[in-house]
């Protein structure tokens, strides 16, 4: 063999041995690994979801109109608006309204379905499955649904509620009803999701726990209060978070419930998305859309922030 | 010498034939010629004009897209500014000065430009909507109007000989078409007001305005593009009609609650008597009561008598790189049996009045109210505002806000309020989008 022909032999080896040492160096220079592991993810993150971000930030401060072509810099005059917009101001205390009630009432409800399915384990499964149904009911015909048990001529609620010798309720149609009930079909929609996590929480509360409580005295209420709940502390703030900021975000079913063009209307309720989606992409102020996405931005962090803080491990 | 002449001649025939056969042959430009539609149900007429089209244009294909109408208008708000617009745009009124104001659209060729400024063709009322420094920007097409429809079984139970010929007939009648359970819930709405969405609640309150006031809420302002409104000139008549309103949703004179079906549906199962609305309800009450029996009539009047008209518009897209064959394709659809298709399909009335619609007149006298001219009842349409939508929406809030207000009963000094409010609103949208003219 020639000595050219065995430089070319060699090659492989020494690009594999090369690769190899490469490969080593990486492993042990870890932020390179990171880098390289995360580094597609984190780019994508960034694409998808912080450039929109900083990019709804920078047109806040313009007024930015997608049919025109003029669109100048305003400065905070977007912000100053928002303080006299009496729609934006309703939408934000219907959607606040909207979330303490929801949070409240979903939460409280899969906790105690999922410490009472505790006392049937053998069938809690079958149970989980039933109320989770809903979770994966897309909201737009789940709306459409309720919407139809609303009805105040031919709906089932009003239906049952008649036998009862309750008069005719316009439940999306009066203003005073109309939280309570898309708050139903949130709570409806939400709790089986919420039981699963908690049901997934209580299973890893060790049961010597509770059995010694039992031989101790204590009676199923102080177990809750005084182990259960403590033990599931980190459960719960991630379920207020999770539903908090889902509920935050409502529009779909609002959207589909309260659609008027034909037959029967209802009452116009604004929340918080509807507004922005409506100034962005019905009345084309994009700019003005974004000032309130960062109002609702800021205002959902600093809810969640003060979560945290109430939830924390002392 | 004769010999000679009737050769030349018959050369002369087969030349100037294949002269003629040149002129006529198709054109050999290619592609695709995009149309969106906001109201699908006149796609149809397109289709009928595909083959005759084709004939011009072998290697065009039509592309037909139809979508919900807000979303077509966000999907064509968004497009056409960036070039990837439709190649004919299918506008209304109303839309029609964004595209306008964006130097969006081309120019109408002169045959045609000739036809909108004849007042035997097109209703100068029309023109003037889509006319900027004396030129047309689009070919009206068809017209969507609104007519009062009532029940005539519910008219004859109640001992109504005909349909009100005035506002105060009106709320008359409709006092005595209500029908109520033992428990006093209404059943049946002596009239089927439009009580909620903003804009829609407003443009029908707009409409009795109009006939108590002469004017419309929002007028067009000396400069074009400009809006100003009128609710402050009007205050006393204004609120008198708020107070008709409510006085009609509370109290003992009540005719219609927001818990029965409303609308259209609410007319076709005969949960109204009453109902002010567009052509294209006699299709959908056909459709959806077949057995309700309904005439259709003028909208009553007051201090003046008019009805609202909308217009969907044909203009081509200036960035378009097939004007020539969109603009032959507008000119197709103006003949007769496509304007026949828009009105037997769609319900909507074609524009042109130098077209004959009295066969399908004669077999759907349902339309008698949309198609007959009536001396003195004046066509009217909305001011071309860019802020049409929101500034609708937003004041129509305010005043649909009131109707729910039961402590507004003869109180018209809560009434004007109310109105001064809705004024208030509506002037700061136009002013916040350079419009508003004082």
């Amino acid at each position: 063999m020639s000595g050219a022909t065995q430089h070319l032999a060699a090659a492989p080896f020494a690009r594999r041995s090369q690769l190899r040492r490469s490969w080593a160096q990486m492993r042990r220079n870890h932020i390179g690994f990171v880098v390289c592991a995360l580094g597609p993810i984190l780019a994508l993150f960034v694409l998808i979801r912080i450039y929109p971000i900083l990019e709804t930030i920078r047109l806040s401060f313009y007024n930015y109109n997608i049919t025109q072509r003029r669109n100048p810099f305003v400065g905070l005059s977007n912000y100053i608006r928002l303080f006299d917009d009496d729609p934006f101001r309703t939408a934000l205390l219907n959607t606040i309204g909207f979330s303490v009630l929801s949070v409240i009432v979903t939460l409280a409800l899969a906790l105690t379905i999922a410490i009472l399915l505790r006392s049937i384990e053998h069938t809690a499964a079958t149970f989980e499955l039933l109320f989770y149904i809903p979770v994966v009911i897309p909201w737009v015909p789940a709306a459409v649904i309720w919407k139809w048990i609303y009805d105040p001529a031919y709906g089932a609620l009003n239906y049952v509620l008649s036998g009862f010798g309750v008069a005719r309720l316009g439940w999306l149609q009066e203003p005073t009803l109309i939280l309570y009930a898309i708050v139903l079909v949130s709570v409806w929609k939400l709790v089986g999701y919420f039981i699963v996590i908690y049901g997934v929480g209580l299973r890893s509360i060790p049961e010597e726990l509770l059995e010694a409580a039992s031989l101790d005295g204590a009676t199923a209420w102080q177990k809750v209060v005084h182990i259960v709940l403590p033990l599931m502390r980190p459960i719960i703030l991630f379920t207020v978070v999770t539903c908090t900021i889902i509920c935050f975000n409502v529009f779909a079913p609002v959207y589909v419930l309260t659609a008027s063009s034909q037959g029967a209307p209802a009452y116009d309720f604004k929340v918080v998305v509807g507004e922005i989606y409506q100034n962005g992409f019905v009345f084309y102020h994009m700019g003005y859309a974004g000032a309130q996405c960062v109002v609702v931005l800021l205002f959902v962090m600093s809810l969640l922030a003060v979560q945290f803080l109430a939830f924390r491990e002392k | 010498m004769k010999r000679r002449a009737v050769l030349a001649g018959g050369a002369g025939l087969v030349l100037a034939g294949l002269g003629s056969a040149r002129a006529a042959a198709p054109d050999p430009v290619s592609g695709k010629l995009s149309i969106w539609l906001g109201y699908g149900e006149t796609a149809p007429a397109y289709r009928l004009a595909e083959p005759a089209f084709k004939q011009m244009y072998p290697n065009i294909q039509i592309e037909l897209l139809s979508f919900d109408l807000h979303e077509y208008e966000a999907k064509l708000a968004v497009a056409v500014p960036t070039g990837n617009g439709p190649d004919i745009l299918t506008l209304h009124d109303y839309i029609f000065p964004h595209y306008y104001d964006s130097d969006s659209l081309d120019t109408v060729p002169a045959d045609l430009v000739a036809d909108i400024n004849n007042p035997k063709i097109v209703d100068p009322v029309f023109t003037r909507i889509l006319t900027r420094e004396g030129k047309p920007w689009g070919m009206p097409w068809w017209k969507g109007s609104r007519a009062l429809f009532y029940n005539l079984d519910h008219f004859k139970e109640a001992g109504l000989a005909g349909p009100p010929k005035t506002m105060k007939e009106m709320w008359e009648f409709s006092e005595k078409l209500v029908k109520k359970a033992p428990d006093g819930t209404l059943t049946r709405a002596g009239i089927t007001l439009r009580l909620t969405e903003g804009s829609g609640g407003l443009q029908k309150f707009s409409d009795m305005y109009y006939e108590m006031t002469g004017v419309q809420i929002l007028e067009t302002g000396p400069k074009p593009g400009t809006v100003r409104v009128t609710l402050k000139d009007n205050l006393d008549a204004a609120a008198q009609l708020l107070l008709d309103y409510v006085e009609h949703l509370h109290g003992p004179k009540k005719v219609d609650d927001w818990a029965l079906k409303h609308d259209a549906q609410g007319f076709a199962n005969g949960a109204a008597s009453m109902l002010m609305r567009e052509d294209w309800v006699v299709a959908f009450v056909r459709k959806n009561g077949p057995d309700i029996r309904f005439g259709t009539a003028p909208v009553p009047r007051g201090k003046a008598w008019g009805n609202f008209n909308f217009i969907e518009i044909l203009s081509v897209n200036k960035d378009s790189k097939l004007k020539k064959p969109a603009w032959d394709l507008i000119r197709l659809l103006q003949e007769q049996k496509y304007l026949d298709n828009v009105l037997t399909e769609s319900g909507w009335v074609p524009l042109r009045m130098d077209r004959d619609f009295s066969g399908f007149l004669s077999k759907n006298p349902e339309y008698k109210a949309f198609l007959e001219p009536i001396e003195g009842y004046v066509p009217w349409i909305e001011a071309p505002d860019t802020a049409y939508v929101e500034a609708t929406s937003r004041t129509g809030d305010v005043i649909l806000a009131a109707f729910r207000d039961a402590s507004l009963l003869n109180n018209p000094d809560g009434a004007r309020k109310v109105i001064l409010k809705a004024q208030d609103v509506a002037v700061d949208i136009l002013k916040n989008s350079d419009i508003y003219a004082p």
